[in-house]
């Protein structure tokens, strides 16, 4: 049989966020993934950075995701923390604990409910997602925010909790506590589920650490990657051990993730027991200046894995702040697992690694007239009109 | 005379087939969608659809065969529309003679094979996989489906008549997983797969095309529910082919929530290897006599 290429992408009912990927398919047999496109949603983020001051960067920052926002400011807000050689209160640093995993439940189960619409079980699909509706209302009710929380700001958090807020998260986490052992039951035991990801897109443990991957998709193939296991935030005091799946398939991603949701559960009842009692914010001056010149990496574990924020000051605003995303990671290791897979395998295997586009879309690729063109640093300053050496 | 115009154009024929496959296809997606806890479309959804595409113009690429992709789906929609006129709908027949249940046979490959045929006049790299996996389904659910339908064909010397198939359990069995697979609904919606070939055979269709197809679609559901609720459940007057038509139905739409969609080796494995070989159980027994 002869050999074709087939678009996926960027507009395709299959993966939601523009990606294009050309596939080289025989028959039903994905023989190779030829090339990878991304750039559809480049937003400019970064550049837009360097122009503003430190606070006001921090709400843009958020804005990379609409999924993980509150991880990319927590990321964020610790860099500039760290630049200027401050410790947020301890209040602050539980208050980020309970929003990040409560973020972490909805991102996971966003992914689940997704892989469950890619191998055609809507029924699955809209169950997941009416059960996250519970983590979603949650943090309306900590934020006032369905999608943006705007949690996080340098120096703390902007609103505290009080013990009405507290009982009710119990009562939320309880009930989604329940919900998720039920998921973990269908999905390791239902003869529907397990038909279409046991045994499908397999990553080895050494292709995990040789291409670098990481989050979930990393800790289902036995790699222990997780940047909880640093001491940021209260993990330590939490006593964070990560979860860790051996099998390196979909259905065991599918597992590491709704076991990391159960495990944030537990997280956020320990973070509300031990909530210590005191100020949620630093006391910090309107325009904050950060010393000239001075840069730092700050890593973080969002959903789809380590999320790192490379920050360079200007004094009173970042001179050059680089997003590394997690999909980005991620990317690298898909056309191996891809390989020799089925047509009908796709949309699940790219699934379960969980991409979003929106986060990593940070290179502009622009395609004109069958003519690649990849512009380069200069191309950037003349586009800028020369600014910004 | 007039008897025949009423029979062709009106029940059970051209009207009623549009009306109550519409409506089916409105009650599928209904329901369904209570089950899946959400509200869903209303109930004439299918008609509003129906009547939305038909003012739309037909759309046809540089790739394609403007008059295949035309006539596919009226020769899908025709096949499954001639086969109601073999059906005892509600206790009258129309037309019948011995042997019309391999017309039946033959028409229902018929609409499958046009709607492959419909994709691969697209020329899209989707709709070819789609029309390929169409083709391949086809192979796959003939077997036990004809298995099954000359079980009980044996019975009735090979007309159509009500008949409850209640001694031949896997035949029964092999018909309604069949039944699943020629509608294309999950776990067999493998030929327009939308998470993984967009539309399948349908990508590049619109307008008043994709409405033909649509209304083949909903004709075929009717058709293949009638069929069933006759030849396998034996409903020999209005009442009772109402029933175990809805019966059947809800059937349909269970077994739609509950699966998820298999691969097509997984489905042609299922239908040769597990499905097909139970049919024939039931077909020796009648070759035997070996029936109560």
């Amino acid at each position: 049989m002869h050999d074709f290429f087939l678009p996926v992408g960027p507009q395709h009912p299959a993966l939601v966020e523009p990606v294009h990927m050309k596939l080289r398919v025989e028959g039903e047999t994905v023989v190779s993934l030829d090339g990878l496109e991304l750039g559809y949603n480049h937003k400019g983020i970064e550049k837009a950075l360097e122009n503003r001051s430190w606070t006001k960067s921090v709400f843009l920052s958020e804005r990379v995701c609409g999924i993980c926002g509150n991880f990319h400011t927590s990321a964020f807000a610790q860099g500039v923390e760290r630049l200027m050689g401050i410790e947020i209160p301890d209040r602050a640093k539980h208050i980020r604990v309970i929003v990040s995993e409560l973020e972490r439940i909805h991102s996971h189960l966003l992914c689940l409910g997704l892989i469950a619409h890619e191998m055609g079980l809507d029924t699955l699909f809209h169950y997941i997602f009416r059960d996250r509706e519970t983590a979603m209302d949650l943090l309306e009710l900590l934020s006032g925010n369905r999608v943006h929380f705007s949690m996080n700001t340098i120096g703390g958090v902007r609103r505290d909790l009080d013990t009405d807020n507290i009982r009710k998260v119990e009562e939320g986490l309880d009930s989604m506590e329940d919900r998720l052992y039920h998921y973990i039951k269908v999905f390791e035991r239902d003869s529907s589920v397990k038909r279409r990801t046991s045994k499908v897109g397999i990553l080895s443990e050494k292709l995990a650490i040789e291409t670098g991957t990481v989050g979930p998709c990393a800790r289902a193939s036995n790699v222990n990657y997780d940047i909880r296991n640093e001491d940021y935030l209260t993990y330590k005091e939490l006593k964070f051990k990560p979860v860790i799946g051996d099998r390196g398939d979909v259905l065991e991603r599918n597992i590491v993730r709704l076991k990391e949701c159960v495990q944030s559960i537990k997280l956020m009842r320990d973070s509300l027991f031990s909530i210590p009692k005191g100020e949620i914010a630093l006391k910090l001056p309107m325009m904050i200046k950060v010393g000239e010149g001075l840069e730092t990496l700050s890593h973080i574990e969002a959903p789809r894995g380590e999320l790192a924020y490379y920050i360079r000051s200007a004094g009173d605003r970042p001179y050059r702040v680089k997003i590394r995303t997690p999909t980005y990671a991620n990317f690298h290791m898909l056309g191996n697992i891809l390989k020799g897979c089925q047509i009908a395998d796709i949309p699940v295997i790219v699934a379960s690694m969980d991409p979003c586009m929106s986060c990593t879309d940070r290179v502009t690729l622009v395609n004109t007239k069958g003519k690649e063109t990849v512009l380069g640093k200069e191309d950037f300053h003349h586009l800028n009109g020369g600014h910004h050496d | 005379m007039i008897n025949e115009v009423f029979h062709f154009l009106v029940f059970p024929g051209l009207i009623s087939a549009i009306i109550f496959g519409l409506l089916y296809e409105g009650i599928l997606r209904k329901v369904t969608a209570h089950m899946h806890n959400r509200i869903g479309p209303p109930i004439w959804q299918p008609f509003l659809d129906f009547v939305k595409l038909m003012s739309k113009e037909n759309i046809t690429t540089k790739d394609s065969f403007g008059m295949i992709m035309t006539l596919a789906p009226v020769i899908s929609f025709a096949s499954a529309l001639t086969v109601l006129m073999f059906l005892p709908v509600g206790g009258f027949t129309f037309l019948s003679f011995s042997g019309d249940i391999f017309i039946v046979i033959y028409m229902l490959i018929m609409a499958g094979v046009f709607f492959a045929v419909g994709g691969f006049a697209t020329g899209n790299p989707f709709a070819s996989v789609g029309s390929i996996r169409e083709i391949i389904q086809i192979f796959a659910i003939e077997f036990p489906f004809v298995i099954s339908m000359i079980t009980v064909g044996f019975l009735m010397n090979f007309n159509l008549s009500p008949f409850f198939a209640w001694q031949f359990p896997f035949a029964l069995f092999a018909f309604l997983v069949s039944l699943q697979g020629k509608l294309s609904l999950p776990p067999f919606h493998i030929q327009e797969a939308e998470q993984e070939i967009v539309a399948g055979p349908l990508t590049e269709y619109s307008g008043p095309r994709l409405a033909m197809h649509e209304l083949a679609k909903g004709v075929m559901v009717w058709t293949m529910i009638s069929l069933g609720s006759v030849l396998f459940l034996g409903a020999t007057t209005i009442l009772t082919f109402a029933i175990n038509s809805l019966l059947l139905l809800f059937l349909v739409i269970v077994l739609r929530t509950i699966f998820g969609r298999l691969k097509i080796n997984q489905s042609l494995r299922l239908f040769w290897f597990v499905i097909g070989p139970l049919a024939v159980i039931d077909l020796a027994r009648v070759l035997l006599g070996l029936y109560i």
